[in-house]
């Protein structure tokens, strides 16, 4: 039987590549997902908490990931596409899949000591314990334990609730 | 010929997709660290890479929890100054009241949520933290007749850190500068790393939110701006929005100066703008519910 001419020789083998690429590049980025690890997330509909919530994210749930934005990731969970803070995906807080040494470089090194990728955060935690450092007079150990305080959500319906408010 | 034609239709759509597999995530502009790359011509890109990152950074603002620490920050100057309430009942009912109007506010979250606290102090104020920290005096608490007055402040407060008004307070060329700092420029400017530069721009830009906060005011704008959102505020969360006007009345009628007429100027046409905005009515049988439970509260 007679080999077609276009799938023989180099043809052939570059149709192999092309075929590969196709398959190695669209599976890893386009399948993105992320879990959702902190109870109580909410989408947001623009990548800021000033909008009003679409829906919540139960933690545990697998969201698709779309594109990102600073904090922000936007995300399609059952069929809904919005917004949720990169604090919802601990584990996946430094970015999404990478694969890294392949045409993009070797692996990106965290180094907390370096002082322009601090400088490229802003105000961190280690820039408030500097602070703390040079202020020792400060109350921070108040400010935990406003911070600690949460309202219990059902006790909160039921204040709602009593007290004739909109829940 | 077509073998050519289609080798090299082949070769480029190869290349393409293995060096293009992340687009779907490339908006993520934010490098975390440069890489280590240790040649003349790797300090070369490295150099670039720092450029790059400082125009994206200098691009995106403040950031959310940004906004946080500094107002953690400005928490913690104020936690120093008067203690903090350790009454739970009461640091659970105003953190309840405080919730209901939060969630009704035009910014129903922040980063790390709403947190409210009560000040060991007589002196009436209260005062909101950039990201979510809002803290009233128990002199002001007491000053409320119900809790729909309580309710008014709290929601006035939230509109504050809701349309960032201590952020703003932030001299504009000092995050600038924060936002535009590099290594070296920051080493030759602060004597120092980047690390202590930034705490030092750290520090100056609390010193701008608490001078804001505590010293000279919002302006007039941004309290009238605060005045109306927390009508708007309070008529969505069930609370009569009338009680605002009641509670500055109040204050407005007992004069004085410092505090809370410092820290949020009181005059008599702001008091008279929030009067037309909601006028008095007749108390629903809810609102008698509200005051009761607030009148039976301990601060």
């Amino acid at each position: 039987m007679r080999r077609s001419r276009y799938l023989s020789g180099p043809g052939l083998w570059l149709m192999l590549f092309l075929l590969v690429g196709v398959l190695v590049g669209l599976s890893p980025g386009l399948a993105e997902t992320l879990k959702v690890e902190r109870a109580g997330t909410q989408m947001y509909p623009t990548p800021n908490f000033g909008s009003t919530p679409l829906g919540s994210v139960p933690a545990g749930a697998d969201v698709a990931v779309m594109s990102r934005s600073g904090d922000w990731v936007q995300v399609n969970y059952e069929g809904k596409t919005g917004w949720v803070h990169k604090t919802a995906f601990p584990q996946a807080a430094g970015g999404g899949v990478k694969m890294p040494g392949f045409l993009t470089g070797g692996p990106v090194r965290e180094t907390r000591s370096d002082e322009v990728a601090l400088a490229g955060k802003g105000f961190t935690p280690e820039v408030e314990a500097g602070y703390r450092q040079k202020n020792p007079g400060l109350n921070y150990a108040a400010v935990d334990q406003v911070e600690r305080f949460q309202v219990n959500p059902t006790q909160l319906a039921a204040f709602i609730r009593e007290g004739g408010l909109t829940p | 010929m077509r073998l050519k034609i289609w080798g090299i239709m082949g070769l480029i759509t190869g290349v393409f997709f293995l060096a293009g597999f992340q687009l779907p995530n490339l908006p993520v502009p934010v490098p975390s660290a440069p890489v280590p790359v240790p040649s003349e011509a790797g300090k070369a890109i490295s150099v670039g890479a720092k450029a790059a990152q400082k125009s994206m950074v200098a691009a995106k603002g403040i950031s959310d929890s940004e906004e946080y620490y500094i107002g953690r920050a400005v928490a913690a100057r104020l936690l120093s100054r008067n203690s903090l309430s350790q009454n739970q009942a009461a640091t659970t009912y105003i953190n309840e009241v405080g919730e209901a109007v939060a969630k009704k506010s035009t910014m129903p979250r922040t980063y790390r949520g709403y947190h409210f606290g009560i000040l060991e102090t007589s002196d009436p104020n209260a005062y909101a933290c950039p990201g979510g920290i809002i803290l009233i005096t128990r002199g002001l608490i007491k000053e409320c007749q119900n809790e729909d007055e309580l309710a008014a402040v709290l929601a006035h407060e939230v509109a504050h850190i809701a349309n960032k008004d201590g952020i703003k307070s932030i001299n504009k060329s000092r995050w600038t500068e924060v936002l535009t700092s590099t290594g070296a420029e920051a080493a030759r400017q602060y004597g120092g790393g980047v690390a202590g530069s930034l705490v030092s721009m750290f520090e100056s830009s609390i010193d701008d939110v608490f001078k804001t906060l505590v010293v000279n005011g919002y302006s007039r704008a941004a309290e009238e701006n605060a005045d109306r959102a927390a009508v708007t505020t309070l008529t969505r969360a069930g609370y009569n929005p009338a009680a605002l006007a009641a509670i500055l009345s109040r204050l407005s009628s007992k004069g004085g100066g410092g505090g809370i007429f410092t820290s949020h100027p009181l005059t008599s046409q702001r008091v008279e703008a929030v009067k037309m905005l909601a006028r008095e009515g007749t108390k629903s049988p809810q609102e008698q519910v509200r005051t009761k439970r607030f009148q039976q509260m301990r601060f």
